[in-house]
């Protein structure tokens, strides 16, 4: 019985990388068998890839809701459980619910939004990964899954499209 | 009739003016691997001249923060110059000047990112680190001016032992939540657009900066997943983080204009107080800029004079705001002709510290409206840095003016008595060179230059030869 194995394609440039991608597709590797790996951001369509999901804007609207809540409860909240007249002012102002409110809610969006990058993307992870440091230079990688035995045609066919080398993903620390 | 066109009179001898597009950075690419290096190189460069700077700054912050503030807290604040009926003196003044100085962060990171503004790609972190640094001064002394830290946690909503809330009818409390809340979400912000480079760092490092690169990268590769969340949470920010900002200064306006007193109960105020702030904060940007360009090796390639012209044109831009919205302040209290407003006036323009006033007319008006509107002087880096300087100069002023001095005056006569600052002179150098040395030693920890964003601008821009010219063009790529 054969296994899959994971490849590292490495690209000097978007070009080759995103015809290696057409490749592998033409080969039976399907989206989801491929990531990309690179050192700049990189649109879905610029690869030919389907664009990439993300849940942080749900989870900073979660967020902001939540810091709402808090804001109303610190001037409405605080004003019930600890009554203080001040100044002939009513006790539960609506004006200063804005600044308060405000505030809270801008503040759970944005803490939320920097908890969503980090729940979405699993954050953080120091356990080895698939990875090569040349990323960061400026190369990509493509990283897909196949068959062992078709391992060295998915290879040839990488390295005639321009890729700098085609090598089995060791997982290391990064 | 036949119409008839007359040439363009041309200036006589004057050549038509042609900039080759790959002076600017957009258009002058390098490899990724090669802009890593000078970045790395930058930060592991250290000559004499920055450990001298360096022990300056930390003997400094040693005798003028650490000790002074040891001294204030020790004695009570009687050592300080504030007393009846100047209670808010250099303390608020600095703390003001400290978060205007924090605005410029986000206004170049932020604005110029969802406006999509190319030429702040190399210089957004050199800002958004002005923006936390500011605020630490601008937090420190809020502190500094408490006097009894150790009661700080009253400010903090929960019950203390008298079960007495914070009262949130109060501006002092809406500026204690804009403030922690513009804090938090500006280190936020800070982080996110780091984390790639902090990666880059993580891969050229050896030995333990490697495990501490390894630790704040938090396991970044660059897949497709990372930087779709990524780019989400730094769009997010760049639109939410710009109405916090606004707010922020808005509500330490509010610390005064919510008072009826003269000089400060003015409508104008929140928005003044806004584009005070980006005065004096975009001021700062360039002097930082000048010193990191001009101490760091290989800065001169990410950071050019059409950087220093861009700032320089937003500065100029500025000064008339605030121009503008500083006759609105004046102008309306003078007509209105309300006695006590007319004594301050007179008192801040004709009484013993007259030339504060003018020096701040000065210093923030003539000097930039007389040298930025020409190209050539905003592009050199040291004059427009020198005029950063002095517009901080001035705003620190406008603040002195706004507080001490205006609290002088009031409805008691009897009280009026000028404030002279005693430890508050060696606290605001403390704060100064705290600001100064968290700059240096971040310089040496992380790189200053978001690189990835520089070469993601890089690939987007291209000359598209039309005509006779190769012109800059713009792809959408982000």
């Amino acid at each position: 019985m054969s296994e899959h194995v994971s490849l590292l394609a490495l690209f000097e440039d978007i070009g080759p990388a995103s015809d290696g991608i057409d490749k592998l597709r033409a080969l039976g590797v399907t989206d989801d068998q491929m990531n990309v790996i690179s050192g700049i951001p990189f649109p879905g369509r610029v690869l030919g890839r389907p664009g990439a999901r993300t849940n942080v804007p749900q989870i900073a609207l979660v967020g902001a809701a939540l810091g709402a809540l808090l804001g109303l409860f610190l001037v409405y909240g605080v004003a019930y459980l600890y009554p203080l007249q001040v100044g002939g002012q009513p006790l539960y102002p609506v004006p200063m619910g804005f600044i308060a409110t405000f505030e809270m809610t801008m503040l759970g969006l944005m803490a939320f939004a920097f908890l969503g990058l980090f729940v979405d993307s699993g954050f953080p992870s120091y356990t080895p990964k698939e990875y090569v440091p040349e990323i960061s230079n400026g190369k990509i990688a493509v990283l897909f899954a196949c068959d062992q035995n078709d391992e060295k045609r998915f290879a040839d066919a990488l390295i005639k499209l321009g890729a700098e080398s085609v090598a089995r993903a060791e997982a290391r620390q990064l | 009739m036949a119409v008839t066109a007359r040439p363009l009179p041309h200036a006589a001898g004057r050549a038509e003016e042609h900039e080759d597009p790959r002076e600017h950075l957009m258009h002058d690419p390098r490899p990724r691997g090669e802009m890593n290096a000078m970045v790395l190189e930058s930060m592991h460069t250290t000559t004499w001249r920055y450990w001298l700077a360096t022990g300056t700054l930390f003997f400094l912050v040693l005798t003028c923060f650490v000790y002074a503030w040891y001294y204030l807290i020790a004695n009570g604040l009687g050592v300080a110059g504030v007393n009846r009926p100047v209670y808010w003196g250099i303390f608020l003044a600095n703390t003001v000047f400290w978060i205007g100085i924090s605005h410029a962060g986000t206004f170049i990171s932020a604005i110029l990112r969802v406006l999509k503004v190319e030429s702040r790609r190399p210089f957004t972190r050199a800002a958004e680190l002005m923006t936390t640094f500011g605020l630490v001064q601008a937090g420190a002394s809020i502190f500094m001016h408490m006097g009894r830290i150790w009661l700080a946690y009253w400010l903090f909503p929960f019950p203390n032992e008298r079960a007495l809330w914070p009262d949130f009818h109060s501006p002092l409390m809406w500026d204690f939540l804009a403030i922690n809340t513009y804090v938090l979400c500006s280190t936020m912000y800070l982080f996110l657009p780091l984390i790639p480079d902090i990666a880059m760092v993580r891969d050229h490092a050896k030995g333990w900066p490697k495990v501490f690169y390894r630790l704040l990268s938090l396991g970044f590769r660059g897949t497709e997943g990372e930087w779709k969340n990524l780019h989400t949470a730094m769009n997010i920010f760049a639109f939410a983080i710009i109405p916090v900002m606004f707010s922020v200064h808005t509500i330490v306006s509010w610390d005064f204009a919510m008072a009826t007193r003269p000089g400060w109960s003015s409508s104008v105020f929140g928005p003044y107080f806004v584009i005070g702030a980006l005065h004096s904060g975009m001021a700062a940007v360039a002097i930082v800029l000048f010193l990191v360009r001009s101490t760091m090796k290989n800065m001169k390639y990410f950071i050019r004079p059409e950087h220093f012209n861009a700032i320089g044109k937003l500065m100029l831009m500025v000064s008339m705001a605030w121009a503008y919205f500083y006759m609105n302040d004046y102008l309306v209290p003078w007509y209105g002709g309300d006695k006590w407003e007319k004594i301050l006036q007179e008192f801040t323009e004709k009484g013993p510290l007259w030339w504060l006033w003018y020096t701040m007319l000065i210093l923030n008006i003539v000097v930039p409206w007389a040298i930025l509107w020409r190209k050539k002087w905003r592009s050199t880096p040291w004059l427009l840095a020198s005029v950063g300087v002095l517009i901080n100069i001035g705003m620190w002023i406008e603040r002195y003016v706004i507080i001490p001095e205006s609290l002088t005056i009031n409805r008691m006569p009897f009280t009026w008595q000028i404030y002279i600052p005693r430890v508050e002179v060696f606290l605001t150098i403390g704060t100064v060179s705290l600001f100064l040395l968290l700059y240096m030693l971040a310089s040496r920890i992380i790189p200053l230059v978001p690189v990835w964003e520089v070469q993601e601008g890089q690939i987007a821009h291209t000359l598209r030869r039309v005509g006779k010219a190769d012109l800059p063009t713009l792809s959408e790529i982000e």
